[in-house]
């Protein structure tokens, strides 16, 4: 290692620390405390010093082991090109092999109640990340209100099963298509914006609906929340351990024990093929016109023009196809919660499915997986240490960050190419 | 003498205050080069984002004449000059797709077409036939360019990544894939050298010659210009000062000291 680095990577490390004196000598050197009915300052400059030292030399060991001088320009470091090129050549192998575990998990012998949930749940963020991805990764309009189209998916599906009693194969699509014209209603307004503008107009759509939903009591219940929506049947056959009189339940039609599980099960591999649906779609409709006009116009909308792509239409149909898969999921979470409200609406969740969708690698659809499955994971890990799981989460993000810019798949296969592949 | 293609009259574009095109009008012929010169700041990219809707023009008309129907070219907002008009042009500044590879490049300009054939992607998901069909011919269309300016080799590489000469070309005959009637290319060879030059020169007589499309250039560069201009428009403070032949344009005094004078 030659001098010069480690003299600039030194005086980086002293800049950071100066950065985190500035910052937390105030916030947390300064306490007030209250002394016979007058506040009092009390300074702390022993932890600040501890929080500085820590900054100062957690960034020198980044400088060295990660910063070596060649990556300083954001190239990937070398595991990450090792684990990217594997999984490039290795591609279609890997997701065979994860379909196949996806599909063989529940019989697995350690996937008890806990890890289905997981499953569950993971499985139901990988399908958010893959509907947003759409949006943000193909046609590269940052959208910050996605949840909202989940909970419209959730909550029309919750409406027309509760009021019409309507099966679950009739609400979904039906959940869909309201979703998607949503995705139509933001649409329209954010057609000239592009970048931050974008971004804080979905945000503010998101929290719209969220408050709409939080006081239309009269439909929605507002923060009570709507209960009783139908739990899911296989075909018509409840899972019920004691059916109303005549009716034939999953355990009794195939001879089986009734147990609890059995509606998990089901309910999992309801999201799996939910989800996979969505992967498929969007890998197909990546190589049709419609996909490769998203891309462009993410690249440069004005060279879109030019050449007659109509951006109107074309951010429309990314914003109704992305919204759409958002309220299939929605559709999903209703009927597996069995009782929704706007709490389960709230920024946050937008935040962590773009966090995934940026952080696997705008577009990747394994990188929607890779960071699903980093980011939940973290967050479930930490879920005993409550108040430390949005630094865990935040800390993941600031390190794949700094190995992997460009998010953990970075590397984009054309849709179509002029030499025949393999 | 052949038809006319673009007729541009009085046409008047201004910025608030300032008036970036004065009362122009010009006519291009079909089959033929037209070039439009001028000094830096002259007005001459604000007459092709007029033409191609980019901009509304404060006053003044455009027509172009496309199968014997005349097109007002006013009533076309952006995408439609390109889409239902006809008009492609380039820009000054290259606009590549830089993260789609070549071969995407040209699909996309390739999109109208191909969305019909794909029945707005119904078709296409389902892999109809009649769609896979027209997709192979989109992509025999574009090697057929990319044969053309040499770059069916590097056709599945980032646009982004090709060398800047290459750049232009792709651009130029990524324009072509919509089977344009009027090609405007604004100052298409800004920063080639000789070598590439030539070959714009080659490329851009093709088109002219074999495809039939009129040609609208805009051009700094002298020997470009005077090599295969048929018809020269002079511009200067958004007025035209000349307009003529190739050889007209390099004897009349007023160009001279308005443009060729100061630059050599
Ligand atoms: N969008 C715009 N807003 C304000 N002024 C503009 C705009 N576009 C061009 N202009 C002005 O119009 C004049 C002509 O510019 P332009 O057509 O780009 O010249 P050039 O002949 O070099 O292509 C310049 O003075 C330029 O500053
Ligand atoms: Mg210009």
């Amino acid at each position: 290692m030659d001098k010069n680095f480690l003299q600039s990577s030194l005086k980086d490390s002293l800049f950071t620390g100066l950065i985190a004196l500035a910052l937390f000598g105030p916030i947390v050197g300064l306490r007030t405390v209250a002394v016979n009915e007058a506040l009092v300052v009390q300074p702390k400059w022993l932890v600040v010093a501890l929080i500085v030292a820590f900054c100062a030399i957690g960034r020198f060991f980044i400088n060295i082991y990660s910063f070596k001088k060649e990556q300083r320009r954001g190239e990937p470091s070398s595991l990450g090109k090792a684990i990217s090129n594997f999984l490039d050549t290795k591609g279609s192998q890997i997701a065979l092999g994860a379909i196949i575990f996806s599909v063989i998990f529940p019989f697995m012998p350690f996937a008890d109640r806990y890890w289905m949930d997981i499953a569950i749940m993971m499985m139901t963020y990988i399908m958010l990340g893959w509907g947003l991805n759409i949006v943000i990764g193909l046609a590269g309009l940052l959208d910050l209100g996605y949840v909202a189209f989940y909970a419209v998916g959730a909550y029309s599906y919750a409406l027309f099963a509760i009021h019409f009693g309507w099966s679950f194969w009739i609400c979904l699509p039906l959940a869909g298509l309201f979703a998607g014209m949503f995705g139509i209603l933001l649409g329209f307004p954010v057609l000239r914006l592009r970048g931050d503008y974008l971004a804080i107009v979905t945000l503010a759509f998101g929290e719209m609906i969220r408050i709409l939903l939080l006081n239309w009591y009269t439909l929605t219940k507002g923060p009570d929340g709507l209960t009783g929506i139908p739990r899911p049947s296989f075909f018509g056959l409840p899972f019920k351990r004691y059916p109303d009189e005549g009716v034939e339940t999953f355990h009794t039609f195939f001879g089986l024990e009734y147990s609890p599980m059995q509606r998990i099960i089901f309910l999992y591999y309801l999201i799996l093929v939910l989800a996979l649906i969505t992967n498929f779609f969007t890998i197909k409709i990546r190589r049709l016109p419609v996909g490769r006009a998203w891309e462009a116009l993410r690249e440069d909308e004005i060279a879109c023009k030019s050449l007659g792509v109509n951006p109107r239409n074309t951010k429309l149909t990314a914003f109704a196809v992305g919204a759409m898969f958002g309220g299939f999921a929605g559709s999903f979470f209703a009927t597996r919660q069995a009782f929704i409200s706007p709490e389960s609406f709230t920024f946050i969740e937008s935040a962590i499915i773009v966090a995934i969708v940026v952080l696997g690698g705008m577009g990747s659809q394994t990188g929607v997986v890779l960071s699903t499955i980093f980011l939940i994971g973290l967050i479930e890990v930490f879920r005993d240490f409550e108040s430390y799981r949005m630094v865990a989460f935040g800390g993941a993000m600031v390190l794949i960050m700094i190995f992997r810019p460009k998010g953990i798949l970075a590397k984009r296969k054309p849709t179509i190419t002029m030499v025949k592949e393999k | 003498m052949s038809e006319k293609l673009l007729s541009v009259e009085n046409l008047t574009m201004k910025f608030g205050g300032l008036i970036a095109i004065d009362d122009l009008s010009f006519s291009a012929m079909k089959d033929q080069i037209t070039s439009i010169i001028g000094p830096n700041g002259a007005g001459k990219t604000t007459v092709f984002n007029c033409l191609t809707g980019f901009y509304k023009a404060s006053s003044g008309s455009m027509f172009l004449n496309k199968d014997n129907k005349t097109l007002d070219l006013k009533k076309f907002s952006d995408f439609k000059v390109a889409q239902k008009a006809g008009v492609a042009r380039t820009f000054q500044n290259i606009r590549l797709f830089p993260q789609m590879s070549v071969l995407e490049n040209m699909m996309v300009a390739q999109h109208n077409k191909l969305m019909a054939a794909s029945g707005f992607s119904l078709l296409g998901l389902i892999n109809a036939p009649s769609f896979l069909r027209k997709e192979k011919e989109a992509k025999e269309i574009s090697k057929y360019w990319l044969d053309i300016i040499n770059l069916t080799n590097r056709a599945d590489d980032n646009a982004g990544d090709l060398p800047y000469g290459d750049q232009r070309k792709l651009e130029i005959v990524r324009a072509m894939c919509i089977e344009p009637y009027l090609l405007c290319l604004d100052e298409p060879a800004a920063g080639l050298n000789a070598k590439e030059s030539a070959e714009l020169n080659k490329l851009l007589k093709f088109i002219q010659k074999e495809k039939k499309t009129g040609i609208l250039l805009i051009e700094h560069d002298m020997s470009v210009v005077m090599g295969i201009s048929d018809h020269v428009v002079v511009l200067n403070y958004g007025k035209k000062i000349f307009e003529g032949t190739a050889q007209e344009t390099k004897k009349s005094p007023e160009v001279i000291e308005a443009y060729l004078g100061t630059e050599e």
